[in-house]
């Protein structure tokens, strides 16, 4: 095993684990496998999948995005997984098969798609609370936005980010990662939602 | 995988921690709200509009819910929600404290009655009309005394007097703000309040876990600016407290007897005290955790999350062993810098850079109208620190607040002055 390979685990949830790589697995593309059947011929996912209670992996630029099955503590899967992306680094290979990514949306092909939701669902909706959202931009397939209007400080907009755009989201672009917001909420002059109670 | 109905009320603080901590157990989350959101119909497992003002109407509703997507638990994140909530559980079938249990909590006049009865040391007290006779008020509690309205939070309407003609004065003055038409007060909270005996001491705040009636004491923290009137303006919390362990032992022993008297037994609870040379002296008891975002002044073993634990609990998940973090930490409610209207506030950057402070949130908006205690009760921010020990964390705060400066500009002008 080569010890200068640094893994960085951080779980989002108990189901789903970020495992950020020091050196790249796959620039500038995102690749999602929604199943071990999809897996096949890439070598990171095969081995992934073939640990215990893997449901899904999501492998973006430096990032493998791995979701269980069930519930957990996620050291020893950690663990695990780890030592399964760097078996797959020090072999060489590449990790993911070209076969896979075609038709796996690239950071375009994502930034494309949320500003097309934007556009056509979510700023119509969100508009009749006064706000709006912007896409600031793709990073492998998280994706970064800022919230406007009525809903800049407002006390629901984390409601309305979760709850309803990132739901959204999720259900029209699987392959999507993180959903970061990067409003400075404090500069929002007119909240649709106040809060006030302690 | 488990659904939690949680019960937002659209001016609550608490929705980020509550929705942080359900994706970190991976719950799935229904957010029920008062008024409707934007994504009310159109994402319907995510967010629901429930009639808050009826319990019955909104049980109802829920039940309707729960029949497509099945609910495993009902949390009230605030005040204004746990006893809807335990309707609602109680119409699902699901475990709740009794809704009597709930009420008793949420009215501060029955709860002294039980508590009083339960032979606890609480402040002698009375309900008075408040067109009453401020002489007659002050007969039956004494002077100093200090009057609070039956339902408000964050200590807003909440006065001390000192004689009966500033009684009178406090008396109308809470009879104005009970009136105003952002006060939801009706029927007897609006006209009736409670008056009791002014108690001097230091104040502490306890909170806990109720888990099958037993308490687990999460954190209790001191409050160490003397909260001794006229307004009653709550700044900074600070764990663990540096009270005497023998004295915290009573604590912990007196809100356990006080949720018992009321009928609590499962939840969170927070509960607020008076210490002073009698001993401990137990003001109110909240079937809720701890307000505004003071929640992120705690921290638990692994980075939990103190929602963590309310939603574990909810759902009957062991929730025993898991111990605060070992550093002390406290947060600072930003107090109200004077009546006027937010232009800037300036210094937060350098606030930051204090030593031990974590975080500073600002969260009065330009613009924003901001009200003094008593009629007011909107912190315009919060600070965060950590530390070694409660005296440096305390420092800390004071020394971020100092750097600390709102830009008002009156309402009726546009001069603007500084204050801090």
């Amino acid at each position: 095993m080569d010890p200068e390979i640094k893994i960085k685990a951080l779980p989002i949830d108990e189901q789903r684990c970020r495992f950020t790589v020091d050196r790249p697995l796959l620039p500038g593309r995102a690749a999602y496998f929604g199943d071990a059947a999809r897996a096949a011929g890439s070598p990171l996912a095969e081995a992934l999948f073939a640990l215990p209670d893997v449901a899904s992996v999501t492998v973006a630029g430096d990032v493998v995005t791995v979701t269980r099955g069930g519930y957990g503590e996620w050291p020893d899967l950690a663990r695990k997984v780890g030592m399964a992306i760097r078996a797959q680094l020090q072999s060489g290979a590449p990790p993911i098969a070209e076969a896979a990514l075609e038709g796996m949306p690239g950071e375009d092909e994502i930034g494309a798609r949320v500003q097309q939701l934007l556009e056509r669902e979510i700023n119509p909706a969100v508009g009749s609370h006064g706000g709006w959202v912007e896409l600031l931009g793709v990073q492998g397939n998280d994706v970064f936005l800022q919230l406007g209007g009525g809903c800049q400080g407002c006390g629901m907009a984390d409601v309305t980010l979760k709850q309803g755009i990132e739901t959204l989201l999720r259900q029209e672009i699987p392959e999507l990662g993180q959903v970061f917001d990067q409003t400075d909420h404090a500069a929002g002059r007119n909240p649709y939602y106040t809060a006030s109670k302690k | 995988m488990s659904r939690i109905l949680l019960l937002l009320p659209t001016r609550t603080w608490r929705a980020e921690a509550f929705l942080a901590a359900a994706r970190r157990l991976g719950l799935e989350i229904t957010v029920a709200t008062d008024k409707p959101l934007v994504w009310t119909g159109r994402v319907p497992e995510g967010v629901i509009v429930l009639d808050f003002a009826c319990a019955e109407r909104a049980a109802e509703q829920a039940a309707e819910f729960a029949r497509e997507h099945p609910i495993a638990a009902v949390v009230g994140a605030d005040d204004d929600t746990v006893v809807l909530a335990g309707a609602i559980a109680k119409a699902l079938g699901l475990p709740h404290d009794p809704i009597a249990a709930l009420e008793a909590a949420r009215d501060k006049r029955v709860q002294r009655e039980r508590l009083l009865a339960a032979g606890l040391p609480v402040p002698r007290f009375t309900r008075f009309r408040l067109d009453e006779d401020p002489a007659a008020v002050a007969a039956r509690v004494g002077l100093p005394c200090v009057i609070k309205p039956l339902r408000l939070a964050a200590s807003r309407g909440v006065m001390r007097a000192d004689d009966v003609t500033s009684l009178g004065a406090a008396m109308r003055r809470l009879g104005a703000l009970l009136a105003s038409p952002d006060v939801d007060a009706s029927g007897e909270c609006r006209h009736e309040a409670l008056a009791e005996t002014f108690l001097p001491g230091a104040e502490v705040a306890l909170e806990g876990l109720l888990e099958d009636g037993a308490l687990r004491v999460l954190a209790l923290f001191d409050k160490p600016d003397p909260l001794d009137g006229p307004y009653f303006e709550e700044t900074i919390y600070v764990t663990p407290s540096r009270v005497a362990p023998e004295t915290q032992a009573r604590i912990a022993k007196i809100v356990t007897r006080a949720a018992a008297a009321l009928g609590l037994t499962r939840g969170p609870i927070h509960a607020e005290l008076r210490v002073n040379v009698w001993g401990p002296w137990i003001l109110e008891l909240a079937a809720r955790p701890i307000g505004g975002l003071c929640s992120r002044a705690l921290r638990f073993e692994g980075g939990v999350t103190l929602e963590e634990l309310v939603l574990r609990g909810a759902l009957g998940l062991n929730t025993a062993g898991t111990t605060r973090e070992a550093d002390a930490s406290g947060v600072m409610m930003v107090p109200i810098p004077g009546a006027g209207v937010v232009e800037r506030v300036e210094g937060v950057a350098d606030a930051g850079r204090v030593p031990g402070i974590e975080q500073v949130v600002i969260t009065a908006h330009a613009g924003e109208r901001l009200v003094p205690f008593p009629e007011g009760s909107r912190y315009p921010g919060f600070i965060f620190a950590r530390g070694e020990d409660p005296a440096a964390v305390e420092a800390a705060l004071r020394a971020a607040h100092g750097r600390l400066r709102f830009v008002l500009a009156p309402e009726a002008d546009a001069a603007t002055s500084g204050a801090r």
